[in-house]
């Protein structure tokens, strides 16, 4: 009785002491938690690892001496033969390398999984009976976890794989296509696109559920075909959502590691993340912190770039 | 040779006429065939797994569109290799702590971001979008020496927690954090102000009424919000791989659980092909169950407003 007492008359008083801030003080009172958790497990890190990024690597501790930018310019210039990771185009410039890697693998990526994406928005924007079960399949290969989503078309090109059967009978490539570097870059942008298309066409879903029906009415009475409806009316449409579902696309693109690593263990096709990966877990922390960090930089760059050329005609989203 | 070519002009121009006349049942079956294909693509690499699965492990070599042979024994071997079973349970643990813990922050900051102004809010926002589009490879050195007890601020250690579901835990909760606040922010500025202003009036308390108001109209969202975490919080690879053991008493989750199929002596394909299938369980019942509201989330929730 008396314990509910004190309960009841500490509730009041937190009320009462809420009741009496202003708007902007409730807002950052229950902001509080959110800001708590952000500023210690991502703003710091963040920090913490751009801080690293400018100490050498050291073997007997966390950090060597403090050695500025020379991490970056090393990394860019391709003047660091240590970094651990295998070569794909170049074998002296490990940067140089994995980077036109990981440009290639999102450019090709981007444009084949807008394009899926986009029919398989369409498919799941029509009306007709079981189109719960085209939901799940289209929505499944996205929503499985990467380590699974590598695991199948690992398994697809083992040499024993119904996929490498396919590859050389069309007569391809060698019987090990996961070791060899163009069709393991194949391999990879396919079971990538397979996963995220599925995210594009729901984004692109959006756009098209957007669309004023009217505008059909009057293309229909207009006389314009399923083709000219389409190409005048639906494309327009889905214009802005479609450059921020590529935009989105980019972003995930070029810091790719789970399905990479899963599918090729990083070594035929390094992405820059898997640099990054390779040399933290090689303890080479300042390098990887430089390469994390000039990842985070191009990511940057190119979502400005994206904004600046897109931001005006985009109605919606960021 | 000239009338096989006319034969087939008649024939294409029958087609091209039949086409004109009746296009909608053309563009119709050109959907349903459309659908199909694309219905096809998505399954096929997981009917595949099944292919693999059934195969006895000394003929896979054999294995086609059909199962060479047909041996279920994979189904219960793969849980003797490797303690699946409990990686699978260290990942739903993990995946369930996430959603809890981001779901509450998630509502109150949509709360306040998509239902109040202040001064800050758009720089807050748009900071906490941001930061979640920076790759988590920037996070990785410092959330490391954080949460394996080598940072101290005023003396005090950070906790040790590897081995624990934490490791894993609090990161995933500030990956998935910024998704579900930019879809609860969208899904509670669309609740009409007149209702918390009709409770204000009448006398009701901030607290009251967004415990009277709020929090019931807003089931429908926590429901999108939490699926779409739990299904990012189960699959991650990077923080997942990065930060534990690998060992499954160290809750370590379903990545190494896999991985752990092909570190084996001898590589047994037909069990990391029931392995898999055994994992997506999970995840595969809940877009079953959730499909609708999935698509609702991802295509209406996080970029419309």
């Amino acid at each position: 009785m008396n314990t509910t007492g004190t309960i009841r008359q500490t509730i009041a008083t937190v009320n009462n002491w809420i009741e009496n801030r202003t708007e902007s003080q409730f807002a950052y009172f229950m902001l509080f938690p959110v800001l708590l958790v952000f500023s210690v497990l991502a703003l710091w890190p963040v920090l913490y690892t751009l801080e690293t990024s400018l100490y050498a690597d050291s073997f007997s501790q966390f950090r060597g001496e403090f050695i500025g930018l020379s991490n970056y310019t090393e990394l860019v210039t391709g003047g660091r033969d240590s970094v651990l990771i295998r070569p794909f185009i170049d074998l002296g410039n490990p940067f140089q390398s994995i980077l036109p890697v990981t440009l290639m693998f999102t450019a090709v990526t981007v444009v084949f999984a807008t394009i899926l994406g986009f029919v398989q928005a369409l498919v799941l924007n029509g009306t007709y009976r079981g189109r719960s079960i085209v939901r799940v399949a289209v929505l499944l290969p996205w929503a499985v976890p990467i380590v699974v989503q590598g695991m199948i078309f690992y398994l697809l090109f083992i040499p024993a794989g119904a996929g490498t059967d396919l590859v050389n009978s069309l007569g391809l490539m060698g019987s090990q296509p996961l070791n060899e570097s163009v069709t393991a870059f194949a391999i990879v942008s396919l079971a990538d696109i397979w996963v995220s298309a599925p995210f594009i066409a729901l984004i692109i879903l959006a756009g098209l559920q957007g669309i004023d029906q009217n505008l059909y009415q009057v293309g229909k009475v207009a006389g314009a075909s399923r083709w000219e409806q389409f190409r005048l009316i639906t494309l327009p449409q889905v214009m802005p959502v479609l450059m921020i579902a590529m935009l989105l696309k980019s972003l995930m693109s070029m810091r790719v590691y789970g399905l990479i690593d899963a599918t090729t263990n990083c070594s035929t096709v390094p992405s820059l993340t898997c640099g990054v990966v390779g040399t933290f877990n090689g303890s080479l922390y300042g390098t990887s912190a430089a390469l994390a960090f000039i990842t985070a930089i191009l990511i940057g760059l190119v979502s400005v770039g994206y904004l600046i050329k897109y931001g005006n005609s985009s109605t919606g989203g960021i | 040779m000239s009338t096989e070519r006319s034969g087939n002009d008649s024939k294409l121009e029958q087609l091209v006429s039949y086409s004109i006349v009746n296009s909608d049942t053309l563009y119709r079956n050109l959907f349903y065939f459309t659908a199909i294909c694309i219905v096809l693509i998505s399954l096929a690499p997981f009917y595949y797994l099944f292919v693999i699965a059934l195969t006895p492990s000394s003929r896979t070599t054999d294995a086609g569109i059909v199962p060479a042979g047909f041996d279920p024994s994979s189904f219960i071997e793969m849980f003797q290799v490797v303690p699946l079973h409990r990686f699978v349970f260290n990942s739903l643990v993990i995946a369930v702590m996430v959603t809890m813990i981001v779901l509450v922050f998630a509502s109150l900051a949509g709360y306040v971001f998509g239902r109040m102004d202040f001064r800050g809010k758009p720089i807050l926002f748009i900071g906490i979008l941001v930061l979640s589009y920076f790759p988590g490879a920037t996070f990785i050195v410092g959330l490391f020496r954080l949460l394996t007890g080598n940072i101290s601020v005023l003396g005090i250690s950070s906790p040790d927690l590897f081995g624990t579901p934490g490791v894993v835990a609090l990161p995933l909760t500030t990956l998935t954090l910024p998704i579900a606040i930019l879809l609860l922010t969208t899904f509670y500025s669309q609740i009409p102000d007149g209702l918390e202003d009709a409770a204000r009036v009448t006398g009701s308390t901030r607290i009251g009424s967004l415990y009277r108001i709020i929090a019931p109209l807003s089931a429908p969202g926590l429901v999108t919000a939490g699926i779409l975490t739990f299904i990012t919080a189960y699959n991650e690879f990077f923080f997942s791989q990065l930060l534990t053991t690998g060992a499954a008493a160290d809750w370590s989750p379903i990545v190494w659980g896999l991985s752990n199929y092909q570190t084996q002596v001898s590589v047994r394909y037909d069990l990391m092909a029931a392995a898999s299938l055994f994992a997506i369980l999970p995840i595969a019942l809940l877009v079953l169950v959730a499909q609708k509201k999935i698509v609702s989330g991802l295509s209406g929730g996080t970029l419309r407003g």
